[in-house]
């Protein structure tokens, strides 16, 4: 019964534009889309460079790269928490539980996912779209446009389950955000707070704003995916 | 374009895949090259189309080592292509893009190639909807598009329908005989060599054989090797 009444509540909430409830919708999306972005100008080049080049310690690099895709977001948060606190190196900047310590928390996050994901691709198809634009006259710049052309699908989905990871974690930006009401509260740390609390209705319309959010991504993504492009 | 090859092998693992002291490809022939699986065919055409390098030796063509200038005149069809993400008619076009062809002129010569390919029903068609056959011919017209002097096919026609090969052999003979084209042909079908080749090579364990026109090598083979190769007799 609390739940259904707790359902009501929260399309009451939705509906009747809760300024509280939006805004932490709204720091959510900014954290999160942030952070991807940063994570992907930077993890996008460096995987399909790592996909394409042979270095010194390539293999040393890969591990890493998938140890900290599956890094626990608690981890990702304490270790930036321990670089940005007052006590910390980086503690002079005054980061700590504002918004950007909850960017830079899980762009740490993200990153790795991505630039796995993109090396896992590139590695796949990288030297054969290489070979290919070889043999077809393409000189360097245009190869390489080739490969970002044909991993597009690769790179976008790569985007989106790193933003996913984002949107969806809780111990990084409780950590280094500090779960403060207006300022760094997100979604999923409210519903963490709320459900400790036994209130429901605004944690179920936080929910059902992330299922809603993962559905339109999911959209996204194989809309694009059955390839209604040239 | 004449094609010099010298002293060149390969070896993969310390095992010696490749060694041929010396072949000469004479501009605008039909070779065709045969053997057993192993025998290195493709690991020759490979590098010769410089997507693979050797462990010693040299590929010189028209005098020239391989170099970037020359990939904008040669090229190469897998017996597996990788068609791009997209329709026929992008992947056909792609080869004059690059080479910054005007709009009109790619129309007007992708649907001619379109058209000789029996392809023009599909040129909508999304590329990785296509059947092996349509695949292969999708490949073949694009690597052709843009008049290569040197097409280089590793068993093109590999597990494709009778009436596709003959489209492409048509279209491997035309671009040798109009456009002066030389081709090199990878095949596991002597009667595909015997077709549409001028001159056939005959490798095995990584050394070409024996070389020569279609009628020496194919109906009177000199040496024991091709011999048992061509009445079918299985070399390991």
């Amino acid at each position: 019964m609390f739940i259904i009444n707790g359902f009501k509540e929260a399309i009451y909430l939705l509906i009747s534009l809760d300024a509280e409830l939006y805004h932490v919708i709204i720091l959510s999306l900014m954290v999160s889309l942030t952070a991807a972005a940063l994570s992907s100008i930077m993890a996008v080049p460096i995987g399909i460079l790592m996909g394409v080049k042979e270095f010194p310690l390539k293999k040393v690099a890969v591990r890493f790269i998938y140890t900290m895709m599956s890094v626990p977001p608690v981890i990702a948060g304490l270790i930036v928490f321990l670089l940005i606190s007052r006590r910390g190196p980086l503690g002079i900047l005054g980061l700590v539980y504002t918004p950007t310590a909850m960017i830079i928390a899980q762009t740490v996050l993200i990153f790795p996912i991505i630039t796995g994901l993109v090396y896992n691709a590139t590695k796949e198809k990288g030297e054969t779209i290489q070979n290919l634009g070889k043999t077809l006259g393409a000189n360097r710049r245009q190869r390489l446009i080739l490969l970002v052309k044909e991993l597009r699908m690769n790179i976008l989905t790569a985007i989106i389950t790193g933003y996913g990871r984002g949107i969806s974690e809780v111990g990084a930006v409780m950590l280094v955000g500090g779960n403060i009401r207006g300022q760094t509260r997100t979604m999923t740390t409210t519903i963490a707070m709320l459900q400790s609390m036994g209130e429901y209705s605004i944690a179920i319309a936080l929910g059902i704003i992330l299922l809603l959010i993962s559905f339109i991504l999911n959209s996204i993504l194989l809309y694009y995916q059955q390839g209604d492009y040239r | 374009m004449k094609i010099k090859v010298s002293g060149l092998t390969k070896v993969y693992n310390n095992k010696q895949v490749l060694n041929i002291p010396k072949l000469e490809i004479e501009k605008g022939s039909l070779l065709g090259i045969i053997g057993p699986n192993g025998a290195g065919k493709s690991t020759l055409v490979k590098i010769i189309g410089g997507i693979e390098t050797s462990t010693s030796g040299l590929v010189l063509f028209d005098g020239k080592p391989i170099n970037s200038n020359l990939y904008q005149n040669m090229t190469m069809v897998f017996q597996k292509p990788y068609l791009l993400r997209g329709s026929v008619f992008y992947n056909i076009a792609y080869p004059l893009r690059i080479r910054k062809v005007e709009e009109e002129e790619i129309s007007r010569r992708v649907e001619k190639i379109l058209d000789e390919m029996d392809l023009v029903e599909i040129r909508n068609q999304k590329s990785w909807t296509l059947s092996g056959g349509e695949a292969q011919k999708v490949a073949l017209a694009r690597a052709i598009i843009f008049n290569p002097s040197l097409l280089i096919l590793d068993e093109p026609t590999a597990n494709i329908d009778p009436s596709s090969i003959a489209i492409m052999e048509k279209i491997i003979k035309k671009s040798n005989q109009e456009n002066g084209t030389t081709v090199i042909i990878v095949t596991h079908n002597l009667q595909q060599a015997n077709r549409i080749c001028k001159d056939v090579g005959f490798m095995y364990r990584g050394e070409l054989i024996e070389i020569g026109s279609k009628e020496k090598v194919i109906r009177n083979p000199e040496n024991v090797l091709t011999r048992d190769f061509i009445k079918g007799e299985i070399l390991i």
